[in-house]
């Protein structure tokens, strides 16, 4: 039943995930997203001038790149002419991007756009407090010496504490509570104990360890050169560990509620810094171009739910994404499900299968349906990989329709949890 | 009788002024625009009939009521390019030059003394007379457009500025200034030009027709007086250095600086040293005598006769194709490179530069991260010296990028091979390269030595491979040799000659043949270089009387600098290929096998320290290559012909062998490829100025002194003997 409006993914390319504050802290989110729509462009002999649209998700907002979509089109060489526009859907920007992309093709407005993600979580900055600010605006627009000089003797000394954007940006406005802390709550209330959470990020690390050293990750993966000497090259992710243990884990100290929390920074996702990119065509563009897409888009859905429980976002948009698709949780051959937090993974599943989950949350008698484990995060998640904010979406699609195309699987879903209190979900159908 | 501003008298100016001037006026109330619009040139020039015709309107508009006068070109991008470059290369004795000068000097001083207030509105390049008419204006609007560019480019010529240039200029911004750019032969633009004084205003181009008219309403205002705007220096050093005391101080280090940079070979610069050390603060009718006569003196030498030529055969590079055959040659949007070695990297850098975006190959990215790092490199250099912004930079970076599979290529109009000279290695990797391009693309290798013959034997589509062979370094050198197979389509070198001119070289067309032109005429000179190391001279004396004859280094240097195990190799396959004149000299195999590899490995015929700086001769080569101290038996004349006749022998073939088919490309690849002096024109304009008789006896009994190597050629005999020169 393929039809011409058909929204396929034809390939797509990453950088490595490198956790923040390292390898890439000097490389700016816009040429990480360069990195790897560049070689997005090469590997499939791209005329950029098909391209209608750039679509990029992005969170940090880099203050030099507002749109950083235009400045990484532009960079990458996609002609000037091609309109180029970011988009901010939290930790889902970059599954938003490509679900804008999808409904502008399949209405027949376009056929050809490029949708990702680029972050670097390195590259947040330090604000200065309001109190400060408001004191340095006077200042410059004093107009006398002396009267500069009186505005700046208000300064006081704690007016310099920065407010570092990244703990600002990761706490939630409307409740008040970090990441940690909303993944603490689905822990006590779907009694998920560490040592689950523990069990869970070492199977995500011999997962991500056994793709990495069959070469499947570098399938999807760009090295990028290291300024300002090009010497150092990174060409895998940095994050999983082969030497992971639960001996080691369970060293670790809770992070976020020290007293009675289970949630440490071995069973949660690293900051991170990376960029992910798709190229989205109808299906007539790719027929009369001759491409062989990974896959076709067959749906997506986005759904709320309170703030402190943003963990459970992907129990309530895969319900919706399925039904959108027309399709079962039994029908995926494969899932992925972002690891922001072991317990939130864990907490999904369990909803997945809660018929009371189901009942109080989707207004629906039956379950979601059980996950089968065997087919989850098959080459690890977030928790090994690492998740920059702004780019993980693509990159799980991209990641789950490789493996879709190795293993054979027809359908496939990714979803992940939104801070914010959201979840986002996309299905999948390889090309066959 | 002073006519009154009426209508009648504006209808009669612009009635004057037909169509098909190339000054025009045009009234607009009490302001007259001359506008300079020479018909069917794309640049306006003051050749003689342009200066009559400014002689002719200034004299009109001296019986005017005018009361401003703004000057401006209708050109897009050219306000006056400068001379009539023609007429200064017929001008054949110090006499008839002297007299062309003071023709334009008092065309210039009539504008200067013209009654009516001046204003120039400059948009492009106002270089040369263009600038030296501006000087006479009484003031000056510039664009800040990166078009406007303003100097005195004379010196490059071999002349000096000659109408009135070594006056009005440091009058105007100081003796300092006004040297930095005579001598140099240099032109600013608008900005710096501002800040020197130069110009009173640089304005956005799309504004200066505006501001010249808003500054002749407030001329006008004023009283219509004319000006005499003199430099005033700025703070005490500079008092002092532009005061009496101070100027013979600039002067003697600006002589310093000549002389070691010309090492006295270009007599033009010089000279416009001497005329404003003379003239400087004299009166102006003594001052542009002195430089008319010195203007003569120069513009009849060989000098300025061979610098003019050079400037005419890159002229006519600009406008050639190529090719004979009409081909629209490929826009070359997106170019790969095979190898991220030094050449590659450089090719990666060169076009990134020039905005064409490239995707770099090599076995890994180790390779690649190499060729991107010199690239940086050489951007970071432009950005250290505020010659690029950030935004460029990143800009120009972006566009490289690098895989080690030939994802991309698919996209490609063109893709320059320079992996390693060898050739089997080169059929398999062009053979393989060629099903991954388009069928439409350009595939260049950038050999130095291998046949383009024998490696498109390897390749289906052999009419769209071609010869592009940079030299090293690439970003620095300014010659490509396109290097035509037999195969090679007239679209491939036409496509080839275009990028290259493109990456802002010269590229001449070459025929495929050992060692195409450069390296096969370069080669004997260095192989003799080491012949005569053999026969007792001192490697220093080598290299100083090359270096004196006006190389830009030594020959055993430039062994150095190339690398003695490059050299050897490539000495023993044109020994190979061109048989007993071309066999390599022993002496550099023995030096190689010592593991003295030049430059490189720090030791060659001179020590190196580590950044690459020559230090002192090694004098151990004596003892490797089991020769006695060395004696130095031979003249600087003598060195000179031992090294100079076999290149005018060997290219007396080229041209026989249509390797190249004029003598003009044997003399622009030799000044190009090799730095040969271009004040003696190239290395055939030296030998048609010795003469090819005289050459033919030197080789003859050189043959029976030093050997057979040196037999006259065939074709140079048969010149000799039909008393033929290599230029007709």
């Amino acid at each position: 039943m393929s039809s011409q409006r058909d929204v396929v993914i034809v390939d797509g390319v990453r950088t490595p995930f490198v956790k923040a504050g390292s390898q890439f802290k000097d490389i700016h989110a816009a040429d990480l997203g360069k990195d790897a729509l560049k070689e997005l462009i090469a590997r499939t002999n791209l005329d950029v001038k098909l391209i209608d649209e750039v679509i990029i998700g992005n969170t940090g907002t880099p203050a030099d790149a507002v749109n950083i979509s235009r400045v990484i089109a532009l960079n990458s060489g996609v002609p000037k002419e091609v309109s180029a526009y970011s988009v901010h859907r939290n930790c889902a920007s970059a599954l938003e991007s490509i679900a804008d992309g999808f409904d502008k093709i399949r209405s027949g407005t376009v056929d050809v756009v490029i949708a990702g993600g680029s972050e670097s979580m390195s590259n947040m900055p330090l604000l200065f407090s309001k109190e400060f600010t408001d004191v340095f605006a006077k200042v410059m627009s004093a107009k006398s010496f002396p009267e500069k000089l009186q505005l700046l003797s208000q300064l006081k000394l704690a007016y310099l504490k920065p407010v570092i954007s990244i703990v600002v940006g990761l706490t939630d406005p409307f409740c008040g509570l970090n990441m940690g802390q909303t993944a603490e709550i689905l822990a006590r209330e779907f009694e998920i104990s560490r040592e689950e959470q523990d069990k869970f990020a070492l199977g995500s690390h011999r997962k991500a360890v056994a793709a990495m050293e069959k070469g499947l990750l570098a399938q999807e993966i760009t090295p990028v050169f290291l300024p300002p000497k090009y010497e150092n090259i990174i060409k895998d992710d940095i994050g999983p560990r082969k030497d992971q243990s639960m001996e080691m884990l369970a060293k670790l100290k809770p992070y976020f509620d020290k007293k009675y929390g289970s949630i440490t920074v071995g069973n949660a996702c690293p900051l991170t810094d990376g960029a992910a990119m798709v190229l989205m065509m109808s299906r007539e563009r790719a027929q009369s171009i001759g491409y062989k897409p990974l896959g076709t888009m067959r749906s997506y859905a986005f759904a709320g739910i309170e703030p402190e429980r943003m963990g459970l976002g992907p129990a309530l948009a895969t319900p919706l994404a399925l039904k959108r698709a027309g399709l079962k949780l039994k029908d995926m051959g494969l899932v992925e499900l972002n690891e922001a937090f072991a317990a939130q993974v864990i907490a999904c599943e369990k909803a997945f299968s809660s018929k009371k989950f189901s009942k109080d949350r989707l207004n629906s008698e039956e379950a979601t349906g059980d996950l089968n484990p065997e087919i989850l995060n098959v080459n690890g998640g977030a928790v090994a990989l690492g998740h920059p904010v702004g780019a993980t979406g693509t990159r799980l699609v991209l990641t789950l329709l490789k493996e879709m195309n190795r293993r054979n699987v027809q359908f496939g879903l990714a979803t992940l949890c939104i801070g914010g209190g959201q979840g986002g979900a996309i299905v999948v159908e390889r090309e066959s | 009788m002073e006519p009154s501003l009426s209508k009648e008298n504006l209808s009669i100016i612009t009635r004057i002024t037909p169509n098909g001037e190339a000054i025009r006026l045009t009234a607009q109330g009490e302001i007259v625009w001359v506008e300079f619009d020479m018909p069917g040139e794309k640049a306006n020039k003051l050749a003689s009939p342009v200066l009559a015709r400014l002689h002719e309107i200034i004299g009109e508009l001296s019986k005017s009521a005018f009361k401003a006068v703004i000057l401006i070109s209708r050109k897009s991008s050219i306000f006056i390019a400068g001379a009539d470059i023609e007429e200064i290369k017929g001008l054949k004795t110090p006499e008839d030059a002297q007299e062309a000068c003071q023709l334009g000097q008092s065309i210039f001083n009539e504008l200067e003394n013209l009654q009516i207030p001046t204003i120039a509105a400059i948009h492009g390049a106002c270089l040369g007379g263009g600038c030296e008419m501006v000087l006479a204006c009484d003031y000056r609007i510039g664009t800040d457009d990166p078009a406007t560019k303003i100097g005195l480019p004379e010196v490059n010529l071999g002349v000096i500025p000659g109408f009135g240039g070594t006056q009005r200029l440091p009058r105007l911004i100081g003796v300092q200034a006004a040297l930095d750019i005579i001598l140099a032969g240099k032109s600013v633009v608008g900005k710096k030009a501002l800040s020197i004084g130069l110009i009173d205003k640089c304005v956005p181009k799309e504004l200066l027709e505006q501001q010249a008219l808003h500054l002749a309403q407030e001329v006008i205002k004023a009283g219509s007086k004319k000006r005499n705007k003199r430099f005033q220096s700025k703070g005490l050093g500079g008092m002092f250095l532009e005061g009496p005391l101070g100027r013979p101080i600039v002067f003697s280090q600006a002589k310093k600086m000549l002389m070691s940079k010309t090492m006295g070979h270009y007599p033009a610069p010089l000279k416009a040293l001497e005329v404003v050390r003379k003239t400087y603060g004299s009166r102006l009718e003594k001052g542009l005598a002195i430089e008319a006569k010195g203007f003569g003196e120069v513009a009849a030498t060989s000098v300025s006769k061979n610098l003019i030529g050079l400037f005419f055969m890159t002229e006519a590079v600009k406008k050639q194709t190529g090719v004979t055959g009409d081909v629209t040659p490929l826009d070359v949007k997106s170019c790969g490179v095979l190898g991220a070695g030094t050449m590659g990297g450089g090719i990666a850098q060169l076009a990134a530069e020039k905005e064409i975006s490239v995707r770099l190959k090599d076995v890994n990215f180790e390779a690649i991260g190499k060729g991107l790092k010199a690239a940086i490199d050489i951007f970071g250099k432009s950005v250290k010296r505020k010659k690029m912004t950030k935004y460029e930079f990143k800009r120009k970076m972006s566009l490289i990028s690098g895989g080690t599979n030939y994802a991309g290529f698919k996209n490609l109009d063109v893709v320059v091979e320079a992996i390693v000279e060898d050739i089997n290695i080169k059929k398999k990797v062009l053979a393989e390269l060629e099903t991954q391009t388009r069928e439409d693309a350009i595939i260049a290798s950038n050999t130095s030595s291998l046949s383009i013959n024998e490696m498109a034997k390897a390749m289906a589509r052999p009419e769209n491979f071609v010869g592009m062979h940079f030299f090293n370094p690439v970003n620095k050198m300014p010659l490509i040799e396109v290097i035509r197979g037999e195969k090679t389509s007239d679209r491939a070198a036409a496509t080839i000659y275009a990028l290259s001119k493109r990456m802002g070289k010269t590229p001449i067309v070459v025929k495929d043949g050992p060692g195409f032109l450069v390296n096969r005429l370069l080669m004997p000179y260095l192989n003799e270089a080491c012949f005569t190391l053999g026969d007792g001279a001192s490697i220093e004396f080598i290299d100083k009387t090359l270096l004196k004859f006006g190389m830009p280094m030594g020959p055993l240097h430039l062994i150095d600098e190339i690398g003695i195990d490059v050299a050897a190799k490539v000495a023993k396959i044109l020994g190979h290929d061109l048989g007993e004149r071309a066999a390599a000299a022993p002496l550099m195999s023995k030096v190689v096998d010592a593991k003295k590899f030049g430059k490189k490995n720090g030791t060659g015929f001179y020590f190196y320290d580590k950044s690459g700086k020559k230090l002192n001769v090694d004098h151990e080569i004596y003892k490797i290559t089991e020769l006695a101290k060395p004696k130095d038996p031979f003249t600087e004349e003598e060195i000179i012909f031992r090294l100079m006749f076999p290149m005018v022998n060997e290219a007396a073939l080229c041209l026989e062998g249509g390797i190249v088919s004029t003598p003009e490309a044997v003399d622009l690849g030799m000044i190009m490829g090799t730095g040969f002096p271009p004040f003696r024109g190239g290395i055939l304009r030296w030998a048609d100025s010795i003469g090819v008789s005289k050459i033919v006896d030197e080789l003859e009994m050189m043959a029976a002194k030093f050997g057979a190597r040196f037999k006259p050629s065939a074709p140079i005999r048969s010149m000799a003997k039909t008393e033929r020169k290599f230029y007709r």
